[in-house]
């Protein structure tokens, strides 16, 4: 299946996800200078004079123009060294990698959990389009999408944890030490989190089916006496893998955002509170290290999705 | 579509029934509550977990920068003077005893018998070593503290003697502070910069792991030289920045000290069965600092009424859940240089404000340029005091931001603003507090204002004697000075809350409000 044309298509994708990916942490660093403050002032300390703080300036070489220094971060970047963290000392790299998977765990679960609730409410509410199960179960799905996601964590930790001790209430813990034990931990935060997800992936879902049940092949198929299950089953999804598989996808760049809330709430040390904590105190190369590694993540993601469309559906030729 | 649904298609379209369905979650909540949960807790019993509010800034005492770095350091590394929970006079600590043969000397007498967590042996070499690199190392921050030090010499295996260029009896307490936390100079030498993230000290914990924003793992220290110390197996601080979800850790049982918790939580720690409340004053003071350079606060008047101007019993009981003291000066009540005569300068009289802008001209009311932080409790104090403000004539409205970025514009080259609502964490030494906010060139003195006349004279005077009673009394001298001035308006010493597990034994609030667990053990469940 995996013809050169793909292959091609998938080459020629990744080049033009190049300069995206520079022009994004061109972008990230340029509005980084906007931000007034002065990481020199927080790295200096407490007893800091202003010869120390000018001090620092030089010793870290904050002082020089804006292009020199994002010029040496790309150039350091695109041979592999995505440099130290100005205010510990931790190598970027080790950062991402010590953040970043946690991270993932917690949106891949949410988005798990997503499908899994999502689409059978959906095909349930699709199952009976107009009736009064219908739009209870869409009016539910839409209070997903109000629910503020640290709010529901919390309630989430209070009840499910500090109440009946199902779960707990902060903490991580990665697949090494045990896959269970980690899906154990990332569980609450998933379902803070995947309320909007299950909104998203039920509407779409049940409207999308709801237009193909009504749609010219289907009816034929009806009439030449298939059951309304295998209709569903052998049809009907399948049709609507392409807008499911779209959904999910734009789930995950928003999902990945969300995570920076209940990062908080549940005490989980990703990459969403080491961007945050980095970028309210200056500390750039973490920043763009950070944006880099999620800018490609979303465009490999993006690159699978077109993939999958074409084995979904072969209607769809990638140029 | 009219025709009855197929009934084999049923709510998941699985063939699954209610009943089963059911019954699978049924199970796996039986398994959660059947101490699941306890097995994969993987701690070992007598390691003391503890919630930390900030990430250190560095774990090498010299290149860090940050107040709430000293929790982490205190157990790697020992002081060469220790001081006491509830005063903060200074005790014996890698210094066994100390003494100044004449103003300019000091001597330093070292405790035998003590290693650095590499196993090299702890000597005047090593003391001498660190003191230079304290004063001398360009990453060193700390380099002001020790600015006295004119040489350090070895003067013995266990003695080491410091030649001062003015007297200085401030150096003491100062060896309570970062500078008097000793490293292996092995482990500097050849670590260098890497030092920050895998310090060697000769506490009574030594460093095992550092994952930043997430967790500190120290362990037990088999060969510390304070008998029958530490009393756990180890430490794990793990960094959790929102103070609802630290409580919460405590209460799950997942960890066993949350500390730096807000006041509003104090009933809700209070009302657990499983937890205890750890409280106490601290030198941790919410305060106004002044830039004194620029507009209507260069007039001492405009400063005196903004004193006046605030009813500081209410606000304790309004912003901090009346888990605080009202400032009336630097110190708090139970420090040992306190002066209650000082302390009664500034009643809460709103007339008088009035009066005196009045006076400086200001019949109509002044506009000021406030700033302030963006966090919520700041924002709060910010509300009351603009209320308070208001009744007296002073309008303006608060600039916010993140507390880097404000302290950045407020103290940095910018210096926006006339005053900034911020806080002081509190120095070991008094005096080291008045010099870092009221010196010409002092780094929170925004202004860059000359102190009065007798501020420096009195200053000097509580550094060149050792005699408490007399450092009391010129250190008086010197609050009167600041506060008759209106050198800055204090608003609230803020205490300590932490929460502990029952399990925890022996853990205890200190006046400077950085949390030590050198006494600290745990129960057996």
């Amino acid at each position: 299946m995996l013809t050169r044309k793909k292959l091609g298509m998938i080459a020629s994708r990744l080049l033009q996800a190049l300069p995206i990916a520079v022009l994004a942490t061109f972008v990230v660093y340029s509005l980084m200078q906007l931000i007034p403050g002065d990481i020199a002032v927080t790295l200096a300390g407490e007893n800091a004079s202003d010869e120390r703080i000018a001090e620092i300036r030089e010793l870290y070489r904050l002082n020089q123009p804006f292009l020199v220094q994002y010029g040496s971060w790309l150039w350091n970047a695109v041979q592999g060294d995505l440099g130290v963290s100005l205010l510990t000392r931790e190598p970027v790299a080790e950062t991402i990698a010590r953040t970043y998977p946690t991270t993932l765990l917690i949106v891949a679960y949410a988005i798990v959990l997503s499908v899994v609730i999502g689409v059978p409410l959906g095909i349930l509410a699709a199952s009976r389009p107009g009736s009064l199960l219908d739009s209870g179960i869409m009016s539910i799905a839409s209070l997903g999408v109000t629910v503020p996601n640290f709010w529901f964590g919390m309630i989430l930790a209070l009840w499910l944890a500090l109440g009946l001790n199902l779960f707990p209430a902060t903490g991580f813990a990665s697949p090494g030490d045990g896959l269970g034990t980690a899906l154990w931990y990332a569980t609450l935060p998933a379902l803070a989190l995947c309320t909007n997800g299950i909104a998203e992936v039920s509407r779409q879902l049940r409207s999308s089916l709801v237009e193909i049940q009504s749609s010219q092949f289907v009816r034929t198929l009806h009439a030449k006496g298939l059951s309304p299950a295998s209709i569903l089953w052998k049809h009907g999804l399948k049709n609507v893998g392409v807008n499911l598989l779209t959904v999910i996808s734009l789930l995950f760049n928003k999902t990945l955002a969300a995570t920076v809330v209940v990062e908080a709430v549940f005490a989980i040390p990703g990459i969403g509170s080491a961007i945050v904590n980095a970028v309210l105190q200056g500390d750039f190369p973490v920043v763009q290290g950070a944006v880099l590694a999620m800018v490609a993540t979303v465009i490999v993601v993006n690159l699978v999705t077109d993939v999958l469309y074409t084995v979904l559906d072969p209607r769809i030729e990638q140029a | 579509m009219n025709e009855k649904p197929n009934p084999r298609l049923t709510a998941n379209g699985f063939a699954i029934s209610r009943r089963n369905f059911l019954g699978l979650i049924g199970s796996t909540a039986a398994a959660g509550m059947l101490g699941f949960p306890g097995q994969l807790i993987a701690r070992r019993r007598g390691t003391l977990i503890v919630g930390a509010p900030a990430d250190p800034s560095s774990l090498d005492p010299a290149t860090g920068g940050a107040g709430t770095d000293h929790v982490f350091l205190y157990p790697i590394f020992d002081t060469l003077v220790e001081w006491d929970y509830a005063t903060l006079a200074p005790r014996p600590g890698l210094a066994k005893a100390w003494h100044y043969p004449d103003p300019r000397t000091l001597v330093l007498t070292l405790q035998e018998n003590v290693r650095f967590h590499d196993g090299t042996p702890f000597d005047a070499e090593a003391v001498k070593f660190n003191l230079e690199r304290n004063l001398r190392d360009p990453r060193s921050n700390i380099r002001t503290e020790l600015a006295s030090v004119e040489s350090v010499a070895v003067t013995g295996p266990l003695e080491v003697t410091l030649k001062l260029k003015e007297p200085d009896t401030v150096l003491v307490l100062i060896l309570s502070d970062r500078a008097g936390m000793m490293a292996s100079p092995k482990a500097l030498q050849e670590l260098g910069e890497r030092h920050d993230r895998s310090p060697v000290g000769t506490g009574p914990m030594r460093f095992v792991d550092w994952s930043d924003g997430e967790k500190v793992v120290l362990t037990r220290n088999e060969h510390y030289w304070k008998p029958n110390r530490p009393l756990v197996d180890g430490i794990e601080f793990r960094i959790i920045t929102d103070s609802a979800t630290r409580l919460r850790s405590v209460i799950s049982g997942q960890a066993d000290v949350a500390y730096h918790l807000d006041g509003r939580q104090i009933p809700l720690i209070e009302r657990s069965r499983q937890l205890q409340l750890v409280t106490g004053p601290t030198i941790y003071c919410y305060q106004l600092y002044l830039n004194m350079s620029r507009g209507p606060l260069q007039d001492v008047r405009v400063r005196q009424a903004l004193n006046f101007a605030i009813d500081r019993e209410a606000f304790v009981k309004a912003t901090m859940a009346g888990a605080g003291e009202p400032a009336y000066m630097n110190l708090p009540r139970s420090h040992w240089a306190y002066d209650e005569e000082v302390a009664k300068l500034y009643p809460y009289d709103p007339d008088r404000a009035r009066a005196l802008l009045k006076e400086a001209g200001f019949s109509n009311g002044v506009e000021l340029d406030m700033r302030g932080y963006s966090d919520q409790g700041s924002v709060q104090r910010q509300e009351f005091l603009l209320e308070q403000f208001a009744q007296v004539g002073i309008r303006g409205r608060f600039r916010t931001g993140t507390i880097p970025e404000m302290s950045a514009t407020y103290f940095g080259p910018e210096k926006g603003g006339d005053f900034l609502l911020s806080a002081f964490t509190g120095r070991p030494d008094p005096s080291q507090t008045y010099a870092l906010m009221y010196l010409e060139d002092a780094y929170f003195n925004a202004g860059r204002v000359p102190p009065p006349p007798g501020f420096l004279e009195a200053l000097l005077r509580s550094r060149s004697t050792t005699d408490i009673e007399e450092r009391r009394q010129a250190l008086s001298v010197v609050q009167r000075i600041v506060m008759e001035n209106a050198l800055v308006v204090p608003l609230a010493f803020r205490n300590e809350v932490s929460a502990a597990s029952a399990r925890v034994e022996n853990m205890r609030s200190n006046l400077l409000g950085k949390p030590k667990f050198e006494d600290v053990s745990l129960q057996d469940t």
